[in-house]
């Protein structure tokens, strides 16, 4: 490391530019501050894109490629570890947005108060969030209005309140999102538009989204779609204020003779070491990734890794788990057009009631059935090969459609992430090992959740419903929180309020981490404005120091 | 794609494709053969040139770094895995029926397959298991994402992912001629992939009629 010439300090060094680092760059860089992003993978073009399923689906053009980035997974704190993709997330500018569809809804109040209106689940760590639904709502606001999300104000009737509608009409109505609605209106339960990150009309400069049918897990050749690598990482790199470094590797985060963060040393694609110092330093990973860093960053100070003398850091990790009821119909439903994900959505039974028997509760909604295109498309009792498998293809690929949940996971404190002991990853760093049980009340909740699916499904006039029950949580969301909770006492949470290390005053975090709860709706909306809450604090906090010191607002 | 020299010899060749054409049958419609998933597979299995079109359809990704060195070390796995199961389909359809594979009727060619996809231990059954839960979407559950490592998958599993690939992917990488496989299904995939690349294919058409929203109607 002493060898090469380490970068200039700067104000803000931010890890990670996927959801969260973006959105945090694109606030902190128009408000002033001059930041510095590492991020991992590379920074990709809309030109790199393209429709081609078995490069982006199958052959980890887009994921990350398992023999580079391995990650270990136990079921428990005793069986054997096995090397898995588990829960992956694109690593490159843009993260998970880059392939993504982007159902975004926001949560609900009662989310934020989880733990009050469930009161205590056995084996379950609930806490409520320190932060309420109302201190949100305007991030939720500026989020849906810089990315032009497209939906329908008012068409939820289980939305908490909202200070504005959205900035563009719902997408267009695909016919699997028909039949959903169809079914949940003969069955008297409230259904909506998913609000989405595309846009139907054309918004801010941006031309209306093209709609392919190679969209879920495949960036977008024409930029149409609202991401954080077309809509932040731009805005970022206007102000003139933000130096992203693709293919940036962070090892560790330093720690000056204060105990306070020094800056980060990172890998960069030529195997130089540098370290980037910074006056405060924001991690935006992505849950287990984070949560890996902070255990990677060990010192004196800190032995069981960074901000951890709680030995919280990975605990209470959860994930959600996505399946479906399939429903089979007469009448075409081509499931695979618009990629499968321009759907319709359920709050019917996403809040909690006593009487279910289980705590909590999920998002509904319509979708082609796994990634609905023809090589990666299947039925459950599809066979792998022969004659049967093949009229399955034949008669069935055009024919069907999932409603589909996701599993509201319950917090656990032995459900962690933690350090592999034996595997390391391409760049010689213990990989993520990550340790799950499933709650009795996620399986029940998923058994509950496709029951009511396979009623929308029988009411919309399947001839045929299929129920695919959860066993266990997989990570098939791709939706990590949890590991770095947020929370007002520091003995049983990582961050405060603000996302700020109760334990090191210039660290923050602001991807999934933080959240103490999964909660049952698509976190990245409220990833995305809680990155933006905190980038704001930031700000503030620093220009009213800076105010007392007599520095000028920008002026630094 | 002109001229390349493929992966497997004329001997593994045709035993690899007579196994894939029971993989996908031919019957009133093309299966494997037609489709030449066999070409699709010896051009994936002949190193490093063919893993990535590029996304305007002009030729492939030229890999390098880390990347490169993955999926050198992932086709080598593969390479090694079409080896022993060619030598373990033809061991089995002489053991069973005293010819070899690519000799046999269809039905004893099932009969190999199924006894190869059989002969794996509870470990490997379980390995495969979760594998078949991600990768294929199938049967136990309806992945969201398919990201299993291909190189966790016996043969006859990996036999039938890489024929169905075959038989599906865009028509630049070989297989999926004459897109046999998209008619099939009645997918009605892009002229190329330079049609996505521009903007210009979209399946708003095969949208809701109208394709609006209830209370959107104006």
């Amino acid at each position: 490391m002493a060898a090469n010439r380490n970068p200039e300090r700067v104000e803000v060094c931010i890890i990670g530019a996927g959801a969260s680092g973006a959105a945090a760059a694109k606030v902190l860089t128009e408000r002033g501050a001059r930041v510095v992003t590492l991020e991992r993978g590379p920074w990709r073009t809309r030109e790199t894109f393209g429709g081609d399923e078995l490069a982006n689906v199958n052959r980890y053009n887009l994921w990350p490629d398992p023999l580079l980035n391995p990650r270990t997974v136990r079921t428990d704190g005793k069986a054997d570890t096995r090397e898995e993709l588990f829960c992956p997330v694109p690593q490159m500018v843009g993260g998970g947005t880059v392939h993504w569809q982007g159902w975004l809804p926001r949560f609900t109040e009662n989310d934020f108060r989880f733990h009050s209106v469930v009161g205590d689940v056995p084996g379950a760590t609930l806490a409520d969030w320190p932060i309420t639904y109302d201190e949100l709502e305007p991030y939720y606001d500026k989020v849906e209005w810089a990315f032009g999300v497209s939906g329908l104000a008012g068409a939820n009737a289980f939305e908490s309140r909202r200070s504005r509608g959205y900035p563009c009409p719902p997408m267009p109505m695909s016919r699997y999102a028909e039949k959903f609605h169809r079914g949940c209106a003969a069955l008297g339960w409230n259904s909506f538009p998913t609000p989405q990150a595309a846009l139907s009309r054309p918004f801010d400069g941006r031309p209306a989204t093209v709609v392919s049918a190679f969209a879920q897990q495949h960036g977008d050749p024409t930029g149409t779609r609202s991401s954080a690598l077309n809509v932040f990482v731009p805005d970022a790199v206007g102000t003139g204020r933000f130096d992203l470094r693709p293919n940036c590797y962070v090892r560790e985060i330093t720690l000056d003779e204060r105990g306070r963060a020094r800056g980060a040393v990172y890998e960069d694609a030529e195997g130089d070491v540098f370290e980037q110092q910074a006056d405060l330093v924001i991690l935006a990973c992505g849950a287990i990734e984070t949560a890996r860093l902070l255990l990677l960053s060990r010192s004196g100070r800190f032995p069981n890794g960074l901000a951890n003398g709680s030995d919280m850091v990975g605990r209470n990790v959860t994930f959600h788990e996505y399946s479906a009821a399939i429903g089979t119909f007469e009448d075409p439903i081509h499931a695979w057009a618009g990629g499968g994900y321009v759907s319709a959505s359920s709050f019917q039974f996403y809040d909690h009631d006593e009487s279910r028997g289980f705590a909590g509760g999920g998002h509904m909604a319509a979708a082609g059935v796994g990634i609905p295109l023809p090589i990666n498309w299947s039925l459950p009792d599809r066979p792998a090969w022969g004659a049967g498998a093949k009229a399955v293809d034949r008669e069935f690929f055009d024919h069907t459609m999932a409603a589909a949940m996701v599993v509201h996971d319950m917090p656990q404190h032995d459900n962690r992430v933690e350090l592999d002991e034996e595997v390391v990853d391409a760049w010689g760093l213990p990989v993520a090992r990550i340790s799950l049980t499933p709650h009795e009340n996620d399986l029940a909740m998923g058994r509950f959740l496709i029951d009511r699916n396979a009623e929308i499904l029988e009411a919309a006039g399947a001839t045929r419903v299929q129920r695919v029950y959860i066993d266990r949580i997989t990570g098939n969301c791709s939706h990590q929180h949890g590991t770095a909770r947020m929370g007002d006492d520091p003995e049983t949470s990582v961050l405060d309020r603000n996302c700020r290390a109760h334990e090191v005053d210039n660290l923050f975090v602001v991807d999934g981490s933080p959240f103490p709860t999964g909660t049952g709706a698509n976190p990245t909306l409220t990833i995305m404005a809680n990155a933006w809450r905190v980038a704001e604090h930031i700000v503030d906090t620093r220009n009213a120091a800076d105010t007392r010191a007599g520095v000028p607002v920008g002026g630094r | 794609m002109s001229e390349h020299a493929g992966f497997f010899d004329a001997q593994q060749r045709a035993t690899v494709e007579a196994a894939m054409a029971r993989i996908i049958p031919t019957d009133d419609a093309p299966g494997a053969r037609e489709a030449r998933t066999i070409e699709f597979l010896d051009r994936y299995l002949s190193g490093i040139d063919f893993i990535y079109a590029k996304p305007d359809g002009s030729g492939f990704e030229r890999l390098e770094g880390k990347r490169a060195e993955a999926w050198r070390r992932r086709v080598d796995i593969l390479r090694e895995r079409y080896r022993t199961g060619v030598e373990a389909l033809d061991r089995t359809a002489r053991e069973r029926f005293g010819e070899v594979f690519a000799e046999l009727p269809d039905e004893k060619q099932d009969e190999v397959l199924s006894a190869l996809e059989g002969a794996a231990d509870a470990e490997q059954e379980a390995r495969l298991e979760r594998a078949r839960m991600q990768l294929y979407g199938a049967p136990v559950e309806v992945a969201l994402q398919q990201t299993s490592a291909e190189v966790d998958l016996e043969f006859v599993p990996l036999l039938a992912l890489h024929t169905r690939q075959g038989f599906y992917a865009d028509p630049i990488y070989g297989g999926n001629h004459d897109r046999v496989g998209w008619d099939l299904i009645g997918f009605p995939g892009p002229e190329s992939l330079a049609e996505v690349h521009s903007g210009r294919y979209s399946t708003l058409e095969y949208f809701a009629e109208p394709p609006v929203h209830p209370g959107q109607e104006d």
